[in-house]
C-alpha cells in the first residue's frame, strides 16, 4: 500500500536535509512501527506523508498504491486515505468538534463523488464510533480540543481517525505526555480499527506504547535513514539497551 | 446664511433652537449639545480620535431629519427570540405596531422618551439622561477628564423621541428584552437620531438585545446614543449589533455607568454599513464591579469599522475583561482604539485587554492602538495586541483531515471571531448570531 522510495526532505525555510535517503514499504493490514532517538527525522517523516509545507521533498518519492503523493496537497492526500494522528493536535475554539468531523466526512465524501451525509445519519455513525472507542459524548459537543488534557487530545485524534476511516494511518508520537490508563484507552482505540485493508505507520520514541499495540515491523530511525528494520523483539532490544549501541554499530558501519 | 457647498472641516450637522415645550432639563441638555457640537463640528482627520475615521461624506452631504418610517417593511426584521420583550423603533422613533412587548414582566417598564417627557413622567429622563459619562477625577498631577463626543452632542440637540427601559429594584427580568432600530431612508439624504436610556435599579438583572438594521433604499446616516446605567448590584446582560446596509453611515455614542458590586457584559457586533464608527465608554463609579467590553467586528468590501472604548476604572477592586477580535477582508479598514484609564483611587483593579486582528486580503488595513493610563499603584493591568494572518497549523490540520484549503481558511476565519461570540449567555441571540457570522464570512458558499 505504502511505499516510500529513497525520500530526501528538507527543512523549507532553512533547506535544512532531515531525511537523507528513506525507504519504507507497508502492506495492507500491517502495522509498522517507527522508532528512533530525537531528531532522528520520525516527525519529519510522519508529516511529510501527510503533506505538511513546512517540510520539501527533494529528492525521492512517496507512493500510496503505486501512486505519486508528494505533489499532492494535505487534503488530497487526507481524500486518498491518508490520516495523521498529531503530536501536538491542534485547538481551534470557536469550531464544535461535532461540526468539524461533519464538514471533514463530506469534504471527503465530496471528493470521492458521493452524497452529503445528512445530520442523522452522521449522529448515528457518531454514536457508534463513541460506542467502539469508550468514549463519552459531551466531547462532541466541546470546540475541537479547546481545553483538552493530554489525553483527550489523543483519544480525539483516534476518535478522528475512526469517523473518517483512512486507509494509511500515521500515528505521530501518540504515547508522549500520556500516562499508562490513557496510554491503553489510546492503544485500544487502535486496535479496534486493525482491520485487513488498513495499515499503520506508527511513529514513537518508546517501545512501551508497543506493548498495547503490537507492531507487525519495527523500524529504527537514525539520521534520518532507517538503519535496521525487525520484528517486534528489535523494539525490545531497544527498550533493553537504548539506542546507543545501535548508533555505535551504524558509525562502525560506516566507516568499514 | 449662504447655500453653497458645505465644506469638510467647517461644518455642523443641525442647528435646532431652544422649544419653550420642553422642561428646563432638556433645555439644558440641548444647548450643552449644541455648543459641544457647534464648537467641534465634523472632526476631519487632523483630530486625533478621528484620525482614521472617513468624514467627507458624512460633512459634504446636505443631511434631513428622517420622516416617520412606513407602517411596514417587506423584509422581515431580525428576531432573536419570540418570547422576548421586543420594541421596535424606526427612525428614532418607538414603533408601537411593530413592537411587540407582550405582558411585560413585574418590575420592567418600557415608555418613549417623547410620552415621558409630554407627560411629565419625566424623573428618570432627567437625573440620567446625558450624565452618564466619566467625571473628572485629579491624580498627584493631572486631571483625567472626560472626551466630549460631537456626534452625541449633536444627539442631544436633536432627538424627537426614543426608548426607555427601565428596570426596578429587586427585579429580575428573564424574558429577552430585544430592541430592534430601523433606519429608513427616504429620497433625500437622511439624518437619523436614536437615543435609548436603559436604567438597572439596584440589585436588579436583565438582559438585553439592540439590533440597527436599515431599510429601503435612501442614503441615511444614523447617529444613535445608549446610555446604560447599572446601580448598585445590578447585573446587565447587553449586546448591540450593528448590521446595517452595506451603504448606510453609522456614528454611534454608547455610554454606560457601573455603580458598586454591579456587573455589565457588552458585546459590540459590527457587521454592517459602509462606515461604522461606535465609540464605548463604561465609568466604573463604585468598587468591586464586574465589567466585560467585548468586540466582534467582521469588515469586507469598501467597509470601514471603527471602534474606539475608552474604561475609566474610578474607583477600587474592579475587574474588567476586554477583547476585540476584527477581521478585516477585500479593501477593507478596521480601527480598535481602547482607552483605560485607572484612575488614582482605584487600587486592586485588575484589568485585562486584548485586540486581535485578522487580515484576509493583501489591500485590508487595521489600525490597532492600546492605550493604558494608570495612576494607581496596586493593579493588574495587562494588554496585548496581534495583527496577522491565519497560522499554518491550524490550517494544516483542517486540511489534514480532508478539507479544502478555502474551506479550511473560512473555518478559521469563523472560529476567529466565534471564540468571542461563545462568551453571549443569551442563547437564542449567540446562535443568530454564529449564523450571521457564517452567512457574513460566506463559509458555506467557499
Amino acid at each position: 500500500m505504502l511505499e516510500i522510495r529513497d525520500l530526501h526532505a528538507s527543512v523549507t525555510e532553512d533547506g535544512r536535509e532531515i531525511l537523507k535517503g528513506l525507504n519504507l514499504r507497508a502492506q495492507a493490514g500491517e502495522v509498522h512501527a517507527i522508532m528512533g532517538p530525537n531528531g532522528s527525522g520520525k516527525s519529519t517523516l510522519a508529516n511529510v506523508i501527510a503533506g505538511r509545507e513546512t517540510y520539501e521533498v527533494t529528492q525521492g518519492d512517496v507512493l500510496l498504491d503505486g501512486e505519486s503523493l508528494v505533489e499532492l496537497d494535505p487534503e488530497e492526500r487526507a481524500h486518498k486515505g491518508v490520516f495523521l494522528a498529531f503530536q501536538y493536535p491542534v485547538e481551534i475554539p470557536g469550531v464544535s468538534n461535532t461540526y468539524f468531523l461533519r464538514a471533514s466526512v463530506n469534504a471527503l465524501r465530496e471528493a470521492r463523488g458521493e452524497p452529503e451525509m445528512g445530520s442523522a445519519e452522521f449522529l448515528k455513525m457518531m454514536r457508534e464510533k463513541v460506542k467502539l472507542l469508550g468514549l463519552s459524548d459531551d466531547m462532541l459537543q466541546r470546540s475541537v480540543n479547546e481545553g483538552f488534557s493530554g489525553g483527550e487530545k489523543k483519544r480525539n485524534e483516534i476518535f478522528q481517525m475512526a469517523v473518517l476511516e483512512p486507509r494509511l494511518c500515521v500515528l505521530d508520537e501518540t504515547d508522549s505526555g500520556l500516562d499508562i490508563d490513557a496510554l491503553q484507552v489510546v492503544a485500544n482505540g487502535v486496535n479496534a480499527l486493525r482491520t485487513p485493508d488498513r495499515a499503520f505507520v506508527i511513529v514513537t520514541h518508546y517501545q512501551r506504547l508497543l506493548n498495547f499495540i503490537v507492531p507487525d515491523f519495527v523500524h529504527v530511525l537514525m539520521n534520518g535513514r532507517i538503519v535496521r528494520s525487525g520484528g517486534r523483539e528489535l523494539a525490545l532490544e531497544l527498550e533493553n539497551q537504548g539506542y546507543g549501541w545501535l548508533e555505535a554499530e551504524v558509525a562502525a558501519g560506516s566507516q568499514a | 446664511m449662504s447655500h453653497d457647498r458645505k465644506r469638510y472641516g467647517d461644518t455642523t450637522l443641525g442647528n435646532q433652537e431652544p422649544s419653550a415645550n420642553e422642561p428646563a432639563w432638556l433645555n439644558e441638555l440641548r444647548a450643552s449639545g449644541r455648543e459641544v457640537h457647534g464648537r467641534l463640528g465634523i472632526p476631519t482627520p487632523r483630530h486625533e480620535d478621528w484620525k482614521y475615521t472617513p468624514l467627507r461624506e458624512v460633512a459634504e452631504t446636505d443631511w434631513s431629519p428622517a420622516e416617520p418610517g412606513p407602517a411596514l417593511f417587506e423584509e422581515p426584521l431580525p428576531e432573536f427570540d419570540s418570547g422576548a420583550v421586543r420594541i421596535v423603533m424606526v427612525n428614532g422613533r418607538l414603533d408601537r405596531n411593530l413592537s411587540n412587548p407582550g405582558p411585560l414582566p413585574g418590575g420592567l417598564r418600557i415608555a418613549s422618551i417623547r410620552d415621558e417627557i409630554h407627560s411629565g413622567n419625566d424623573a428618570v429622563l432627567r437625573s440620567t439622561l446625558g450624565r452618564t459619562g466619566p467625571k473628572p477625577t485629579q491624580t498627584f498631577d493631572r486631571q483625567i477628564v472626560p472626551d466630549e463626543h460631537t456626534f452625541a452632542a449633536l444627539n442631544d440637540t436633536l432627538f424627537e423621541d426614543g426608548l426607555v427601559v427601565y428596570v426596578a429594584e429587586g427585579a429580575k427580568v428573564d424574558p429577552l428584552i430585544e430592541i430592534v432600530h430601523v433606519s429608513h431612508g427616504g429620497p433625500e439624504p437622511s439624518l437619523v437620531v436614536p437615543r435609548i436610556l436603559i436604567v438597572a435599579e439596584a440589585g436588579s438583572r436583565c438582559k438585553l438585545v439592540e439590533t440597527y438594521v436599515t431599510r429601503g433604499n435612501g442614503p441615511s446616516l444614523t447617529v444613535p446614543v445608549t446610555e446604560v446605567v447599572v446601580r448598585t448590584g445590578a447585573d446587565v446582560e447587553h449586546v448591540r449589533l450593528q448590521d446595517e446596509d452595506a451603504g448606510a453611515l453609522h456614528i454611534a455614542n454608547w455610554q454606560t455607568a457601573q455603580e458598586s458590586g454591579s456587573t455589565y457584559t457588552s458585546f459590540n457586533v459590527c457587521f454592517g454599513g459602509r462606515l461604522a464608527r461606535v465609540d464605548q465608554g463604561i465609568w466604573i463609579g463604585g468598587a468591586g464591579t464586574r465589567t466585560r467590553l467585548d468586540g466582534v467586528v467582521v469588515a469586507n468590501g469598501d467597509q470601514h469599522m471603527d471602534n474606539h472604548t475608552r474604561l475609566d476604572h474610578a474607583f477600587p477592586s474592579g475587574e474588567s475583561f476586554e477583547i476585540y477580535k476584527q477581521i478585516a477582508d477585500d479593501r477593507a479598514h478596521v480601527v480598535f482604539n481602547g482607552k483605560i484609564f485607572v484612575h488614582q483611587d482605584a487600587q486592586k483593579t485588575d484589568a485585562k485587554q486584548t485586540n486581535q486582528a485578522l487580515l484576509l486580503a493583501p489591500g485590508a488595513v487595521v489600525d490597532s492602538k492600546p492605550q493604558l493610563e494608570i495612576f494607581a499603584d496596586d493593579v493588574k493591568c495587562t494588554h496585548g495586541a496581534t495583527v496577522g494572518q491565519l497560522e499554518d497549523l491550524p490550517l494544516f490540520y483542517l486540511r489534514s483531515r480532508g478539507m479544502p484549503r478555502n474551506r479550511a481558511e473560512a473555518v478559521l476565519v469563523y472560529a476567529f471571531a466565534a471564540d468571542v461570540l461563545e462568551e453571549i449567555t443569551i442563547e437564542p441571540v449567540r446562535k443568530a448570531l454564529e449564523a450571521r457570522l457564517f452567512e457574513k464570512l460566506a463559509v458555506a458558499s467557499r
